[in-house]
């Protein structure tokens, strides 16, 4: 009975309309939902070959009978089978679960009776510069979109809320811009500002800000499926972040939304395409890849192609070509064949399915240009330098001058004690502490040498291998061919105080300044004799000294003194290759900057004889040590490589798009399956729209046609977002769908002035911006109580100023940004902040694949959200909690929830204890001396007002009683400040700071702190 | 388009927002939808095998490949057939006969493998053994996907975040639908959180994690040098500091936050609570074979349990370790040793508290495995598998479905995942037909366009 009553009424209230219902709103969206799905576009699905969603089809012959027959309800077939009471003959059938209601009926009734009129689709149709309302409410228009808004106001005799206060005007400001709250300085500087136009310079100084590329950038990467790993099962890493500040970087920079799309779309096919237009087209590389095994390649490289044609139709034209993928789009005219003429402009792309991230290419970030550009500016000095021819006398003297002067530190020749020649040989030890061997030359031979060093903690031991003119050839070996063969180097060291205590010195490396071909210095250290290898020097053609360095694994030697046991084993299948004159040093330097001091000691001798006193084979000598060793150029190309390798090292190879030489040929896929080819097609786009510019059907000619003043939808679906990122709600609330099945604009005429606007800008997105923070619209206060609520919860018709819960990355980067804690810097790698431990392991575990979420450290906790490493299938908690997608795919709206796990989040994650923390250490050290002020001060920060008095008396008493509390247990004060990193001011008193901290907990908990209204 | 026009659909079509606007706002979340009154059903817990269990040494007995083991696979069979990592040796399959021995159980004669002696020897007669199952997805992620969405597109709604969107949560003090986690015995291929995502739903209906290691739920615990009573001090203070400005605003979304604080705090009291098995009798740990909430599959079953009877709707346990290509006969007897007993615990228990009834208990994989051999092992296979469901209105001591001779193709009574989907919702009162959301211009279905009731083993 009830419901007869309401139904009833419903009834009435249509029969009060005597006007004939309008088709696209009225009429269409009844058809769309019952009987497109059989009798729409899609041309195979169609039955009783009807078709309804054009008048052509509607109002055919049907063999003496008609679906519609214009002004004759009772003629027509359709009203016969919706008013039907025969299961056989009823429309909708039962079968599909769809059901008209009395009032859809009487519709349909009264549109056949008016002459049955079809509309084109609204947003198919190009934008026509409408007429601004004249309105007699002056003072309340700051331009002409409050004119469209209080028109329509008017009409539902509603009237616009008042302005808003200027702190909240403030902070709304700062959120729609930048993602921060506004600083105290800014508020202060605001508030003061008594000029005209103190708002819009206001406005001006945010959409300058650096933060506002990072804000909007933010946004972006939801419609671009940006993220740091690959998605599908393994997840894996990946460097796409240089992309990313190129979004940054064209925000900031005010790129015109045309160039912007045109660059992301095809910038690689631009002519003589710049670094950065390549860069730019990273966009339709950041869906997930996959590196499964097992899987078929071609299904995935088709999935991709998928991809880029669903994320670029919705992105621009907010329209569900997906839809098309498989049949006929079901309502709006786009048939299957034409997606995959669109598809085919994305299917040119030389790539796999598996692990298909080539193409790649290593490019700059616009962010980190500068950087770039003083290491280039260096490198061509240091290659210009590298050009000039070398003034060799002057630098070999110059060097000579300084080998004289320099001290031999560093090195402590150790003094033999003891010196013994298993083979019977004669050592003795000479002036400079260097042992000549002479005597027997028996087959093999180990001098077993000793010798004390004070140093407690010895890093290296030196061995010189000098010549002797006793020496056969003035070598430094006992072969008649002047060479030796040190097989191995072996070395023990004793306590002097305890002899008891010893060690063996274990060498991690060594070195020398000559080395014969296949007898490298380490064959003297690698633990055997038995291999018959060893050091040796070539002393058959090269007669001259030769140094080696031996580094100790780990320091070695004794407080109070060492005795060191040397033995210089030559035990190799070279017989009698004795060492002519050893000498032995110690060093403690660090091993790190132990240099081979290899200037070896006959050069060194020549070093010191003046120039013209030198012989002719002594300066020949010299010189070619020189430049063998001190080659000035060298160390210039030394130089060179390490910037150049700094270069390609701090920007990894980013994905971007490139199209195959030879065009790889598009079929329509059957059921949209990779392994059913139908019909070729060749590039084109849907005849429902404007056609594309013949000779250019590339990507580049399918982005151009995108940016096409006559395209009907690119510039309204672009506003509408804006409108969307400010006021909570599109102006068509289905962004992500214009399409039949999409909502209708709530106020059509200002969509297209605004589209029309932002053509006649240049593309101008800044000026946008503007526009919409300037209209009196926007500054309308949203305090406009219980009924304003109750009949617009979702304020379409903007009878009150937008209100929202903050986004995640908002949420977290003004709890950052009022703490004090937000580190500012602009682009560069993802970071990783706080995440519970064990988070990414426990869902992800695969050995070879898997990897422990590596927490940052220091500044990478404090960096703005959108630096936050995004891992697709487990992403972070915190942002998740607050409706971040995942980034799997295209996202247009976020979900906008309020559920206890982001309590939890808030009260509890460290992120935002420390944050609080941090905050009530600024409250106390800045906020100025009694609590009042303090708390007034915080409660600012984080709000922009000031608090009236019972917030304020809450806050007081919550301190005082939380003081109380922590006087008496200062161990709890201790561990609720020990949270977070950054360690806490240790110059406050520790329960103050506790107690303020459990209050900055309540401010940053605030529905206000969370909320942009 | 004539404003006047507009504004009569436009301000109706908002009043009805408006509606569900403010049905969101309730303290405990009531369903969208109204069961049919009928279903006994009123919750679900799902034990996903992940990995892809092998019917042939689980469910599906065929001694006819015993008899070809070793033997070329018959060509008959596996012309023109996806396979995964088989691809390149099409021309070298081999049979690989059963791993396991099978034997009949019950009063109802179930065959059932002798690696699972608990579902064999207690419950044999609850569970209702589907032989038949097919999807159409044959890699792990994708598979999964489609086991539960519907669909193997991203962004789509998880079965949990349907059901728990359709019908709300029970309780007051626990999400509606909760997901644990455990591994064990074989390869333990990665999940993604995106298995138990809202897809266009909102995302208060999707999964939570319990975890076993840290806090249960992220951030459940209070920050460290901050007591429940400080607590529950800082919830009441935000409360009237967020009342007092509400005082002149009047907006449902500060009302709706303020429950929601409530809420995280009876969750913080009841959390530990529920995942301290103290309350529980040793009889009761020693049937499910666990001591403590320690992340193990026995632990997550008696968690389960716990959960269905707090009201949670939709319960979804993985156990990631059923990837076995090689080594599948010990694979599949360490596996089974992990989750046997805690399975057939699980039924039993519910039984005997009488939640059976009413909560429908389901156990399987994403896919199943091949007939061919590779290596030792088995790999992928999408034509056939096997999973059983207990309770909630279905038939007890039946097997439904078969497969042809080798297990290769599920041949009579073929259920699909749609199949499967439809079957489930239509226990629990729900027409998976007319249960849609709108989005994109399109009413979406969890059985997308397919999905047939299997009245056969409805009650």
């Amino acid at each position: 009975m009830k419901l007869l009553t309401i139904t009833i009424l419903l009834l009435g209230n249509y029969l009060l309309h005597a006007e004939d219902p309008d088709f696209n709103s009225e009429v269409r969206p009844i058809l769309a939902s019952n009987c497109f799905q059989c009798h729409g576009p899609d041309v195979k699905a169609r039955k009783a070959k009807l078709r309804l969603d054009q008048r052509e089809g509607a109002t055919r012959d049907l063999g003496g009978y008609r679906a519609v027959s214009p002004g004759q309800p009772t003629e027509s077939e359709l009203m016969k089978r919706i008013l039907s009471d025969d299961p056989e003959e009823i429309m909708p059938p039962p079968k599909t679960k769809k059901h008209l209601t009395i009032e859809q009926k009487e519709i349909l009734r009264k549109w056949i009776t008016s002459g049955a009129d079809y509309q084109d689709h609204w947003a198919f149709v190009r934008p026509k510069k409408p007429k601004v309302p004249e309105i007699a409410n002056e003072p309340r228009v700051k331009n002409n979109i409050d004119r469209f808004v209080l028109a329509r106001l008017k009409l539902e005799e509603l009237e616009p809320a008042a302005e808003a206060s200027p702190e909240t005007l403030i902070r709304r400001v700062s959120f729609s811009l930048t993602g921060l709250p506004p600083t105290l300085e800014e508020i202060d500087t605001f508030l003061a500002d008594k000029a005209p136009n103190a708002y819009n310079n206001m406005v001006d100084r945010y959409l300058n800000s650096p933060a506002y590329g990072e804000h909007m950038a933010r946004h972006w990467l939801d419609l671009a499926r940006y993220a740091d790993s690959n998605g599908y099962q393994y997840d894996t890493e990946r460097q796409q972040w240089v992309w990313r500040d190129w979004v940054i970087n064209s925000y900031n920079s005010n790129k015109p939304f045309n160039e912007f799309t045109i660059e992301q779309l095809a910038g690689d096919l631009l002519p003589q395409a710049s670094e950065h237009q390549r860069l730019a087209t990273g966009f339709n590389r950041n869906h997930g890849i996959t590196i499964e095994g097992g899987i078929i390649d071609e299904e995935y490289r088709t999935e991709y192609v998928m991809d880029r044609v669903v994320t670029t139709s919705q992105v621009w034209m907010a329209l569900t070509m997906g839809c098309a993928r498989c049949h006929d789009h079901k309502f709006d005219p786009i048939s299957q064949k034409e997606f995959y003429e669109v598809f085919h402009f994305f299917n040119q792309v030389p790539e796999r399915g598996a692990n298909g991230f080539a193409p790649k290419q290593r490019l700059t970030s616009p962010l980190a240009a500068a950087k770039k550009t003083e290491n280039e500016r260096k490198l061509s000095q240091l290659n210009k330098e590298l050009e000039k021819p070398l003034n060799l006398d002057a630098l070999i003297e110059k060097w000579t001058s300084q080998i004289a002067l320099q001290p031999k530190e560093g090195w402590v020749i150790l003094s033999p004690k003891t010196i013994n020649s298993t083979g019977g040989a004669t050592l003795s030890k000479l002036a400079d502490n260097s042992i000549l061997a002479g005597g027997a030359n028996s087959q093999k031979d180990i001098y077993e040498i000793t010798a004390e060093a004070t140093a407690g903690k010895m890093t290296a031991v030196r061995l010189e291998a000098l010549t002797h003119q006793t020496l056969p050839g003035n070598g430094p070996g006992r072969h008649s061919n002047s060479n030796f063969v040190l097989s191995e180097f072996e070395l023990t060291a004793i306590s002097i105080k305890n002899p008891s205590q010893s060690q063996v010195v274990k060498f991690a490396r060594a070195i020398a300044d000559y080395s014969q071909a296949g007898y490298g210095v380490s064959k003297a250290i690698d633990g055997t004799t038995a291999n018959s290898n060893g050091w040796a020097v070539d002393g058959p053609t090269r007669k001259a000294p030769a140094t080696a360095i031996f580094i100790a694994a780990l320091p070695f030697g004794y407080e109070g003194g060492s005795l060191l046991r040397f033995r210089l084993r030559h035990e190799a299948d070279f017989a009698a290759h004795g060492m002519g004159r050893p000498r032995l040093s110690v060093t403690t330097d660090p091993a790190d900057s132990l240099q081979l001091q290899g200037i070896p000691a006959d050069i060194r001798e020549i070093a010191t004889i003046i120039n013209q006193k030198r012989t002719k084979s002594q300066s020949d000598r010299l010189k070619k040590y020189f430049l063998t060793h001190h080659n000035p150029n060298r160390n210039l190309k030394k130089r060179i490589a390490t910037i150049e390798k700094q270069l390609a090292a701090s920007f990894p190879e980013t994905m971007i798009m490139q199209d195959m030489a030879k065009p790889r040929a598009t079929h329509v896929l059957n059921r949209g399956q990779y392994n059913e080819p139908g019909e070729r097609v060749s590039a084109g786009v849907p005849a429902i729209f404007p056609t594309m510019r013949a000779n250019n059907s590339n990507r580049l000619g399918f982005a151009q046609w995108l940016m096409d003043p006559t395209h009907p939808l690119t510039a309204r679906v672009a506003v509408n977002r804006y409108w969307q990122q400010l006021f909570g709600t599109g102006l068509v609330k289905t962004a992500e769908d214009f399409g039949i099945q999409g909502e209708l604009p709530s106020h059509p005429e200002l969509l297209d002035w605004l589209a029309l606007e932002f053509i006649r800008s240049g593309w101008d997105t800044k000026h946008m911006y503007s526009l919409l923070l300037n209209s009196a619209t926007y500054r309308q206060t949203s305090h406009a109580g219980e009924a304003a609520y109750r009949n617009d919860p979702e304020n379409r018709l903007l009878a009150r100023g937008p209100r929202m819960r903050l986004d995640a990355e908002e949420i977290r980067d003004s709890c950052l940004a009022s703490s004090g804690l937000l580190v500012n810097q602009l682009g560069g790698k993802s970071v990783y902040p706080y995440q519970p431990k064990g988070l990414w392991m426990e869902l992800n575990n695969r050995p070879g694949y898997s990897k422990e979420y590596q927490q940052g450290k220091g500044n990478d906790l404090y960096r703005r959200s959108i630096y936050t490493f995004w891992k697709r299938t487990v992403p972070s908690p915190m942002l998740k909690t607050f409706d971040a997608p995942e980034r799997e795919f295209c996202t247009t709206r976020r979900s906008r929830t309020n559920t206890p796990l982001q309590a939890l989040a808030l009260l509890n994650g460290p992120q935002f204890v420390e944050a609080a923390r941090r905050l009530a250490e600024r409250m106390l050290s800045e906020g100025g001396q009694t609590l009042n002020e303090r708390i007034t001060y915080g409660f600012r920060l984080v709000t922009a007002r000031v608090p009236v008095q019972s917030e304020l008396t809450l806050l007081r008493s919550s301190y005082t009683e939380n003081l109380k509390l922590f006087e008496t247990n200062q161990s709890t004060a201790h561990k609720l400040l020990k949270v977070g990193e950054s360690p806490y001011n240790t110059r406050l008193n520790i329960s103050k700071l506790a107690a303020m901290t459990s209050v900055a907990r309540l401010l940053l908990n605030l529905n206000e702190t969370v909320t942009k209204g | 388009m004539d404003p006047s026009l507009l504004r009569r659909s436009f301000l109706k079509r908002s009043s009805i927002g408006s509606a569900a606007l403010m049905s969101f706002l309730k303290d405990s979340s009531p369903g969208m939808i109204k069961p049919k009154e009928s279903a006994k059903c009123k919750r679900v817990i799902v034990l996903c095998m992940a990995g892809g269990p092998s019917h042939l040494e689980t469910f599906d007995y065929k001694p006819k490949l015993e008899e070809l083991d070793g033997k070329p696979m018959p060509k008959s069979f596996t012309e023109g057939q996806q396979i995964a990592q088989l691809q390149g040796q099409a021309n070298n399959l081999k049979v690989l006969g059963p791993q396991h021995k099978f034997a009949k159980y019950g009063k109802s004669g179930q065959e059932i493998s002798t690696a699972l002696p608990n579902i064999a020897n207690k419950i044999p007669d609850d569970i209702c053994i589907i032989r038949s199952m097919q999807t159409e997805q044959i890699n792990h992620d994708p598979a999964h996907t489609f086991m539960n969405t519907g669909s193997i597109i991203s962004g789509r709604p998880s079965m949990g975040s349907w059901i728990n969107y359709g019908l709300g949560s029970e309780g007051a003090n626990l999400p509606g639908f909760v997901v644990l986690t455990s591994v064990g015995g074989g390869q333990s291929q990665p999940i993604a959180a995106r298995q138990w995502h809202s897809g266009f739903l909102p995302s208060q209906y999707q999964g939570v994690r319990l975890r076993s290691k840290g806090d249960p739920v992220l951030y459940i615990n209070n920050p460290k040098g901050v007591t429940a009573d400080r607590q529950k001090d800082v919830i009441d203070t935000i409360k009237n500091l967020n009342m007092i400005g509400n005082q002149t605003l009047k907006d449902p979304e500060i009302e709706a936050r303020i429950s929601q604080y409530e809420m995280a705090f009876r969750m913080q009291m009841s959390v530990p609570e529920l995942v301290d098995f103290s309350d529980e009798p040793k009889h009761i740990t020693d049937l499910y074979g666990t001591k403590g909430a320690d992340g193990t599959f026995a632990a997550n079953c008696l968690l389960a349990r716990r959960l269905a009877e707090r009201g949670v709707r939709f319960i979804q346990l993985y156990h990631r370790g059923w990837d076995h290509h090689g080594g599948i006969k010990k694979g599949v007897e360490h596996t089974a040793k992990l989750v046997d007993q805690a399975s057939a615990a699980l039924v039993l228990d519910l039984k005997e508290r009488g939640l059976l009834d009413d909560t429908l208990v389901v156990w399987g994989g994403e896919f199943g495995r091949t007939p061919m051999a590779q290596g030792n092992g088995r790999d992928h296979h999408i034509k056939a598998f096997s999973m059983w469901m207990a309770g909630g209105g279905i038939k007890p001591g039946i097997t439904y479905g078969a497969t042809d001779e080798l297990g290769y193709s599920a041949e009579k009574d073929i259920v699909h995942v749609h199949d499967f989907h439809a079957t489930m919702l239509n226990l629990l009162g729900i027409d998976h037909e007319k249960f849609t959301y709108r989005y994109q211009g399109r009413d979406f279905r969890l059985t997308d366009v397919h999905g047939k009731i299997l009245k056969d083993i409805i009650i």
